[in-house]
C-alpha cells in the first residue's frame, strides 16, 4: 500500500518536472518579448537562444507608455473589454436558457439562423457595420464600439449555455417555482449561479476577443482618438519605413499584465467556485 | 381556432421572447443585416469605394468558380481544419486531465502558462515569431543545428514547403491554451463524488479515465471541436501578420484571400471580395451539416447495436 | 494681377531666400483669413497622414499654425500606408474623414477619388502654384476640369533601388568604398566575396522578399536599368500603368524584365542572399542590414534617414551606389510626381484646410523636408545646401544623374484613369510572380512572365471596351508617345 502511493507520488513528480519544461519551451517566445522589451534598437537582433538584455533599457517602457497615450488606452480597453463581456454574458445566458428550456414557438428558426452565422466568414461585415452605426450615431463612442462588439457573432457563447443548462436536471427549477420565484427569478438566482463554469468560459473567450480587437475600435474611433484602445494604439510603433521593436515589446508586454491578471482570478473561480449545486 | 392556439402559445411563452430579445436585436443588427448586405455586395461591381456599383448578377460567383487562387485556398484551409483541429483537441484533451488532478503541484501556474499565449495580441506574435523561426541565427535553428538536428539552417516562414506547416504549428500554440480551458471546465462538470464511487469500486486511476471520465466528456467532445474548428476558420490575423499569405500562396488561407481582395489588393474588389465570402460561408456550412449528419449516422448505428 | 506675376516668378528663378521669405509672407496672410473662418466652425483641422519619419516636421508646422491662428488647432494622425487604405475607405463612407489627408493604400487613382466625389478642388490655388516651378501642376494629376486638387511635394527624379551597401564588407571584399558595385556582375562578385568571407555571419545582399508589391518595384527599376523604356500611368509604379512609350503595349514578356529576374535568381542560386529575406519585410531587412549580417540592401533615399534615426551606431559605416545595371550607366524613368495630399470634400473648413496645406508647397518646405532625409523633396536644390549624410546628398546626386521624367498616359489622357478603375489586376501579379521564381515555385520564367503580359493586354482591352462602350472618348492610342525620345525627359510641353 505505501510502496504504491510511493510510486504515484514519483509519478506525479515525473508529470511536474515533464510539465515545466513543456511549460517553459511554451513560454519562450513571451520571454523572448519581454527580454526584447529591455533591449536597444539593434540589440532586438541580436539573435541566439539567450534572453537576458547586456544593458537594461528600461527607457523603452517609458516611451511605450508616454507615446503611446498607453494610460489613456488602457483604461479605454478595460471600460470596453468589461463593457463587452458583461453585455455577451447576459444576452447569450438569457437566449441559451430559453432555447434550452423553453418550447417557443420560432425557435427552430431562430437556432437554424444561430448555427447557419457560425460560418460566416467574419471579415467582411465591418463595412456594414460601420454604415448601420453612423445610421444609429453611434461612431465615435464606447458604447458603440461595445455594441458591435457583443452583438457580432458569440453564437457559440450561446450554444455552451443552451447545452449546459438542457443537462441540468429539471427537479431544480421546479423547486425553485414551489418556492415562489417567477421567470426572471429562477433564472438569476438559480439557473445563472449554476452556469458558473460556462459564464467563466465565455467570460475569458469574449475578454480575448474584445482586448484583441483591432478593426473595430480603429474604424470606430476615427475622429476621437481619445477613445482608442490599447490594440489601436500598437499602431504607434509600426511606422512607413520602421518599426519600433523594443518599444513595441514594451507595450506587448504592458498589455499582456491586465489578461494574466483576468486569467489568474478567473482561474480560481474555475477551481474553487464550481458550482455547489450540482453536487447536491 | 388555431390563431387562438398560437396566441396563447406565444403569450404563455412571452419571457421567453423577452430573455431572446437582446440577442435578436443585437444579433440582427451587427451579425445578420452584414451577413445579407455581403449578399447584395456579392452581386455588383464594386471596389467598395466610389459611388458607382453597378449590379452585375451572379458573374462575380461564374469569376469565382473558374478562380484558381480561390480553390487553392479553400485546399489550404481544409488542410489546415484537418490538421490542426484533432491535433489540438487531442493533446489539449490529454494535458487537460493531467492538470485536472487535484494532487498536482504547481497545476495552477502550468495552467496559466500554457494559456498566456492565447491572451497575447496576434500583432505582436506575428512579429516575434519572425525573430524565433528567423533561419539566420533564430533560437529555433540555432538550437537544431546545435543538437546536429540539421545541417542547414530551416527557412521556417520563408520556404513555400514549410511555411504552412510554421503557420499551422504557430496557430496551435496560440490558441492551445482556448481549449485547454473548454476541457478544463468539461472536466469541472464531472462531480466529485464520481470518481469517489469509482474508486470505492476499486477502480485504479485508468480505468476510471476509460469508463469514467471519458464516457462522461463524450457530450462536450462535439461542441468542443466545432468551437476549434470555428476559431481554426479565423486564422486569418495571424496569417496576414506572420506571412499575408505567401510565399507564393502557400498560406493563401480562403480568409485571407477574400480580405486581400475586398480590401488590400492594388485594384481593391469588395463586390468579388463578397461573392468569394458569400462561397466560403456555404462551403463550410456544407462541411458542418457532413460532419452532423455523419455523427448522427454514427451515434444511431452504435444505439442500434 | 502684378504680385501674382512677382510672386510667380520668385518662384520660378530658384532665388531661394527672396523666394522663401516672400512665400512665407504671403502664407501667413492667406491662411490666417481662412483659420478664422475655420475657427467659427469647430477650430480644429484633422489631419491625416502616412508620413511617420515627418511626424516632427509636421507637428512643428502646426504647433506654428496653431500659434499663429489662435483657436484653431490641428489633430495630426499617422497611419501606416498598409492599413491606411481602409481606413479612409470606412472614414469617407460614414462621414468622418479628416480635412486634409493622404491617399496611400487606397489604390485609386487621383482622377478616379475627383470623380467619386472624395476630393474638393484647393482654395486659393493661385497662391500655391506661385510657389511651384513652371509646369509641376498636371491636368489628370493634380488638375481636374481645370480645379486645383493637390500639388507635389516629393521629387519625381528618385527610385527605390539605390544600393546601399556596408562599405567596411565591401571593401574587405575588394569593392569600391565608395560607389559599390556599377554592374550586375560586379555585383554579384562581391556579394559572392562577401559572403564568402563571412563564413556564415555576413551574406552578400539582402532584401525583404516577403512582400511582393515592394519586390515588384525593384524588379521594374532592375529592369529599366537594363534598358526597359515606361511610360506610367500610376505611381508606386503599379503593374497596371506601365507601358513601352513607343508602342503603348505592355512590355512585362520583353528582355529586360526577363534578365532582371535572372540576375536576381543568380543571387538566390549562387546562396549570397541573407537566409532570413525570405521572411522580411523591408523594415526589418533594414534593421539586420545595420546589424552588419549583409552587404548590400537596395532602398530608397530614406534609408539614411531611417539608419541615423534608429541605428545611429551603424551610420558611419554606410556607403551608398547606383542602382547596380548591366552596362553600369542605368537610366531609369520616374512618374510625374503626384500630389500627396488631399483636402476632403467632407471638410468643413476647406478653405482654412487649403491654407495650411499651402504652406507644405514651395521651396521652404523643401528645405526643411531635406533636413529629415527621407523622400526627396520636389526642389532638389534645397538638398545641396542642407545639412545631411553626404550619403543622402549622393543618393540625391544620383537620381538628378539617372532619372528622367517618364510620359504619362494619364496626363494625356485623363480618361485612362476610369479604364484603369474598371481594370483587375490579373493574379498572380508580377510581385508574387516574383517571389515564385525565386523560390523556385515558378520556373519558367519567360512562359510565366509572357502569360502575365497576356493578361493583363486582355484585361486592358476588356476594360477599355467597357469604358468606350459607355461613350468616353478613350483609346489604345492615349497610351503612345510618338515624340518620346531614349534617355530624355518627357517634358510638360511634349504633351500639348
Amino acid at each position: 500500500m505505501k510502496a504504491a502511493a510511493n510510486r504515484l507520488r514519483l509519478g506525479i513528480w515525473a508529470q511536474v518536472i515533464l510539465l515545466a519544461v513543456i511549460c517553459l519551451v511554451w513560454i519562450y517566445p513571451l520571454l523572448w518579448i519581454v527580454s526584447a522589451s529591455l533591449k536597444d534598437s539593434l540589440g532586438v537582433f541580436s539573435g541566439g537562444l539567450g534572453l537576458i538584455p547586456e544593458t537594461f533599457h528600461f527607457e523603452n517602457y517609458v516611451r511605450a507608455w508616454r507615446d503611446a497615450d498607453f494610460g489613456l488606452y488602457t483604461l479605454n480597453s478595460v471600460l470596453i473589454t468589461l463593457g463587452t463581456v458583461a453585455l455577451v454574458i447576459l444576452r447569450c445566458a438569457l437566449a441559451g436558457y430559453v432555447i434550452a428550456r423553453r418550447n417557443f414557438v420560432g425557435k427552430r428558426v431562430v437556432v437554424g439562423v444561430l448555427v447557419a452565422t457560425l460560418f460566416a466568414p467574419g471579415g467582411l461585415t465591418i463595412i456594414p457595420v460601420v454604415e448601420l452605426s453612423d445610421l444609429m450615431g453611434l461612431l465615435n463612442s464606447r458604447t458603440g464600439i461595445v455594441l458591435a462588439l457583443a452583438g457580432s457573432g458569440h453564437v457559440a457563447a450561446v450554444l455552451l449555455y443552451a447545452g449546459y443548462f438542457s443537462r441540468v436536471p429539471r427537479e431544480l427549477e421546479e423547486a425553485a417555482v414551489m418556492d415562489g420565484a417567477g421567470f426572471l427569478r429562477t433564472f438569476f438566482r438559480v439557473m445563472l449561479p449554476l452556469a458558473g463554469p460556462v459564464t467563466a468560459t465565455v467570460g475569458v473567450m469574449t475578454f480575448l476577443a474584445a482586448w484583441n480587437n483591432f478593426l473595430l475600435p480603429l474604424v470606430f474611433t476615427f475622429s476621437r482618438p481619445d477613445l482608442r484602445t490599447l490594440s489601436v494604439g500598437m499602431l504607434a510603433f509600426r511606422g512607413t519605413n520602421s518599426t519600433d521593436w523594443s518599444g513595441l515589446a514594451a507595450a506587448g508586454t504592458i498589455s499582456l499584465i491586465p489578461l494574466l491578471v483576468v486569467f489568474l482570478l478567473l482561474q480560481r473561480y474555475f477551481v474553487e467556485g464550481v458550482a455547489g449545486a450540482v453536487k447536491n | 381556432m388555431t390563431g387562438q392556439g398560437l396566441a396563447a402559445r406565444l403569450w404563455s411563452e412571452r419571457w421567453a421572447y423577452v430573455f431572446l430579445l437582446p440577442t435578436l436585436l443585437l444579433f440582427g443588427a451587427y451579425t445578420v443585416w452584414p451577413i445579407i448586405s455581403s449578399l447584395y455586395y456579392s452581386l455588383l461591381d464594386w471596389n467598395g469605394l466610389g459611388a458607382e456599383r453597378p449590379f452585375v448578377g451572379l458573374e462575380n460567383y461564374r469569376e469565382a468558380f473558374g478562380d484558381p487562387l480561390f480553390w487553392q485556398s479553400l485546399g489550404i484551409t481544409l488542410t489546415i481544419i484537418a490538421v490542426t483541429v484533432p491535433l489540438r483537441v487531442a493533446l489539449s484533451l490529454l494535458v487537460a486531465l493531467v492538470l485536472n488532478n487535484p494532487r498536482l503541484p504547481l497545476a495552477r501556474l502550468f495552467r496559466t502558462a500554457l494559456f498566456v499565449p492565447a491572451v497575447t495580441t496576434t500583432a505582436i506574435i506575428g512579429v516575434v515569431m519572425g525573430f524565433i523561426f528567423d533561419p539566420a541565427g533564430g533560437p529555433v535553428n540555432q538550437l537544431l543545428v546545435d543538437l546536429g538536428l540539421v545541417d542547414q539552417p530551416i527557412d521556417f516562414l520563408g520556404d513555400p514547403s514549410t511555411s504552412l506547416w510554421t503557420v499551422m504549428g504557430v496557430h496551435m500554440w496560440k490558441w492551445f491554451g482556448i481549449t485547454l480551458v473548454y476541457w478544463l471546465a468539461a472536466l469541472q462538470t464531472i462531480p466529485v463524488s464520481v470518481y469517489e464511487a469509482a474508486r470505492t469500486d476499486g477502480a485504479g486511476s485508468w480505468a476510471a479515465l476509460r469508463h469514467v471520465t471519458l464516457p462522461m466528456l463524450k457530450p462536450f467532445l462535439i461542441i468542443i471541436a466545432l468551437l476549434t474548428a470555428i476559431e481554426t476558420m479565423q486564422i486569418f490575423d495571424l496569417v496576414l501578420t506572420m506571412t499575408n499569405g505567401g510565399p507564393y500562396f502557400s498560406t493563401l488561407a480562403t480568409e485571407v484571400y477574400i480580405y486581400q481582395q475586398a480590401f488590400a489588393t492594388s485594384t481593391p474588389r469588395l463586390g468579388y471580395g463578397s461573392a468569394l465570402g458569400v462561397l466560403f460561408g456555404i462551403f463550410t456550412l456544407v462541411l458542418a451539416a457532413i460532419q452532423a449528419i455523419g455523427i448522427r449516422y454514427a451515434n444511431r448505428a452504435r444505439s442500434s447495436s | 494681377m502684378t504680385t501674382l506675376g512677382r510672386r510667380r516668378f520668385l518662384g520660378l528663378s530658384g532665388a531661394a531666400l527672396a523666394g522663401a521669405l516672400g512665400v512665407a509672407g504671403c502664407t501667413r496672410t492667406s491662411t490666417q483669413e481662412a483659420a478664422a473662418r475655420a475657427a467659427d466652425g469647430g477650430g480644429v483641422i484633422r489631419w491625416w497622414d502616412h508620413f511617420q519619419p515627418l511626424k516632427p516636421l509636421h507637428e512643428r508646422i502646426f504647433a506654428e499654425y496653431a500659434k499663429a491662428n489662435p483657436g484653431v488647432r490641428v489633430e495630426h494622425e499617422v497611419y501606416n500606408p498598409n492599413e491606411m487604405g481602409q481606413a479612409l475607405q470606412l472614414a469617407f463612407k460614414s462621414n468622418q474623414i479628416a480635412d486634409v489627408h493622404s491617399v496611400a493604400g487606397l489604390g485609386l487613382s487621383e482622377a478616379a477619388l475627383v470623380a467619386s466625389g472624395w476630393l474638393a478642388p484647393l482654395a486659393g490655388a493661385e497662391a500655391i502654384r506661385a510657389k511651384l516651378p513652371a509646369d509641376s501642376l498636371l491636368e489628370g494629376l493634380h488638375i481636374f476640369d481645370g480645379k486645383v486638387y493637390t500639388f507635389p511635394i516629393f521629387s519625381p527624379r528618385q527610385y527605390t533601388t539605390l544600393n546601399w551597401f556596408n562599405r567596411e564588407l565591401v571593401e574587405r571584399a575588394g569593392g569600391d568604398p565608395v560607389n559599390g558595385p556599377a554592374t550586375w556582375e560586379e555585383f554579384r562578385a562581391i556579394a559572392a566575396r562577401i559572403t564568402r568571407d563571412g563564413g556564415g555571419k555576413a551574406y552578400g545582399w539582402i532584401q525583404g522578399l516577403a512582400f511582393h508589391e515592394r519586390l515588384q518595384v525593384h524588379v521594374v527599376e532592375l529592369a529599366m536599368s537594363a534598358g526597359a523604356p515606361l511610360a506610367m500611368a500610376q505611381g508606386g509604379l503599379g503593374e497596371l500603368g506601365l507601358v513601352d512609350p513607343r508602342t503603348g503595349e505592355y512590355v512585362y514578356d520583353t528582355e529586360p524584365f526577363v534578365q532582371a529576374l535572372e540576375f536576381l535568381l543568380s543571387l538566390v542560386r549562387d546562396k549570397v542572399v541573407f537566409p532570413a529575406s525570405t521572411s522580411l519585410d523591408a523594415r526589418t531587412a533594414r534593421a539586420r542590414w545595420a546589424t552588419g549580417v549583409a552587404g548590400m540592401f537596395f532602398d530608397g533615399s530614406w534609408n539614411i534617414g531611417v539608419v541615423n534615426g534608429q541605428f545611429k551606431q551603424f551610420v558611419d559605416k554606410v556607403g551608398v551606389g547606383p542602382i547596380p545595371s548591366p552596362s553600369g550607366k542605368p537610366v531609369l524613368y520616374g512618374a510625374p510626381a503626384p500630389g500627396q495630399l488631399f483636402v476632403s470634400s467632407q471638410s468643413r473648413h476647406v478653405e482654412a484646410a487649403s491654407g495650411l496645406l499651402a504652406r507644405f508647397a514651395g521651396p521652404e518646405y523643401s528645405k526643411e523636408l531635406a533636413a529629415f532625409m527621407d523622400q526627396v523633396p520636389l526642389d532638389l536644390e534645397a538638398v545641396k545646401r542642407a545639412d545631411v549624410h553626404p550619403t543622402y546628398k549622393r543618393a540625391v546626386e544620383l537620381f538628378g544623374q539617372a532619372v528622367r521624367l517618364a510620359p504619362s498616359p494619364l496626363v494625356r489622357n485623363p480618361a485612362i484613369a476610369q479604364v484603369m478603375s474598371e481594370m483587375k489586376s490579373p493574379r498572380p501579379t508580377l510581385g508574387e510572380l516574383t517571389q515564385g521564381i525565386l523560390s523556385g515555385e515558378v520556373t519558367d520564367i519567360r512562359k510565366a512572365l509572357r502569360e502575365y503580359t497576356g493578361k493583363m493586354a486582355a484585361e486592358r482591352e476588356r476594360a477599355l471596351k467597357e469604358v468606350s462602350g459607355k461613350g468616353v472618348k478613350v483609346s489604345l492610342d492615349d497610351w503612345k508617345f510618338p515624340n518620346w525620345q531614349a534617355g530624355q525627359d518627357y517634358t510638360a510641353e511634349m504633351y500639348r
